[in-house]
């Protein structure tokens, strides 16, 4: 085994998430147990276009416009209207999205005979900063909702 | 306990290249990053945190990540991840000695065993936190003793006396 295949084994998806919550400026993190299969549940969270919507409130909808590399364009538009551009990786088991403004993230492993799965929010400008722990602290309730939403979405198609 | 540095050690060039747009907050960065960082950083936490790898690894990645933005150069990136991961690994491996009974001498895998490297494992398992911090640094990474001082944080005397005793500690519950 490569000496990066070993260390990337330590590091399940749901731990790398949690790292990068320690980078992002007023990073929202929320992490939960989903008692239904990761493939599941992963059906649910990488299905960007359909299911953003329902599990962001700021997403009215969430378009691919190029599937091909690694890193995928998207536009989402929000319910006034507005839109942004985000670049998307999208892995099994992981997902990071990233506008000039804001970030997103979402990880899923196995646990026992469910899935635990991790929800990351945040913003990316310095003029946010200052509001960055009001956001945490707004984001955390919220973000944690977000967890649940995507619960009831994997139920909603068992 | 060869030196197998070059083997693991990431690409610094890049990793250091990445590390402006990590710390405007670009998470895309960030992650490249996190993939460049983590064999290197597993590879220090293992021996030190055997038991908990994965806790001492993430913690480290952590600190690391948290620290990011306060770090003004980027030559500096390879020193500093060596030195918040020693310290985390330490501390993780403390924690869990705290936790965790010493495992007794009749356990240990027979002399011989094929699997040599878990032989190594096994008898630095039953070293302090401490001693395998400083044979990781003298004999994995092969620092001299002034700046294993640096950075471990203590003294150039007790890095030398913490040697001799690790090594002799080693020494001789590979002999048992």
């Amino acid at each position: 085994m490569s000496g990066e295949a070993a260390g990337m084994q330590q590091m399940d998806p749901v731990r790398r998430l949690r790292v990068l919550a320690a980078g992002v400026r007023g990073g929202m993190f929320a992490e939960g147990f989903i008692d239904a299969p990761p493939e599941g549940v992963w059906a649910v969270a990488a299905d960007l276009e359909g299911e953003l919507p329902h599990l962001v409130p700021s997403v009215r909808s969430f378009r691919l416009m190029d599937d091909s590399g690694s890193r995928l364009r998207a536009v989402a538009v929000g319910p006034l209207g507005h839109r942004a551009d985000f670049e998307v990786v999208l892995e099994y088991g992981w997902c990071l999205m990233q506008s000039p403004l804001v970030i997103g993230g979402m990880a899923a492993v196995a646990e026992g005979s469910g899935t635990r799965f991790a929800v990351l929010g945040g913003v990316r400008t310095a003029g946010l900063v200052p509001v960055a722990a009001v956001l945490r602290a707004v984001g955390a309730v919220r973000i944690g909702r977000m967890v649940e939403r995507v619960r009831r979405r994997t139920a909603a198609r068992r | 306990m060869g030196r197998t540095q070059e083997s693991t050690a990431p690409p610094w060039e890049a990793a250091a290249q990445l590390l402006p747009a990590a710390q405007h907050g670009d998470v895309l960065a960030m992650d490249e990053l996190l993939r460049l960082l983590t064999p290197y950083v597993t590879r220090l936490c293992r021996p030190i945190a055997q038991t908990d790898t994965a806790d001492a690894v993430q913690e480290s990645l952590v600190a690391v990540f948290r620290g990011l933005r306060s770090l003004n150069d980027p030559a500096a990136l390879y020193g500093w991840v060596r030195t918040v991961t020693l310290r985390e690994a330490v501390r993780v491996a403390r924690r869990t000695a705290r936790e965790t009974p010493v495992a007794e001498w009749d356990d240990r895998p027979a002399m011989g065993d094929p699997q040599l490297a878990g032989d190594v494992h096994d008898v630095l398992r039953r070293l302090p936190a401490d001693h395998r911090a400083i044979l990781v640094l003298r004999e994995v990474e092969g620092l001299d003793e002034r700046t294993a001082s640096a950075v471990l944080g203590v003294s150039l005397g007790t890095v030398k006396s913490r040697l001799h005793r690790a090594r002799e500690g080693f020494r001789k519950a590979w002999q048992r």
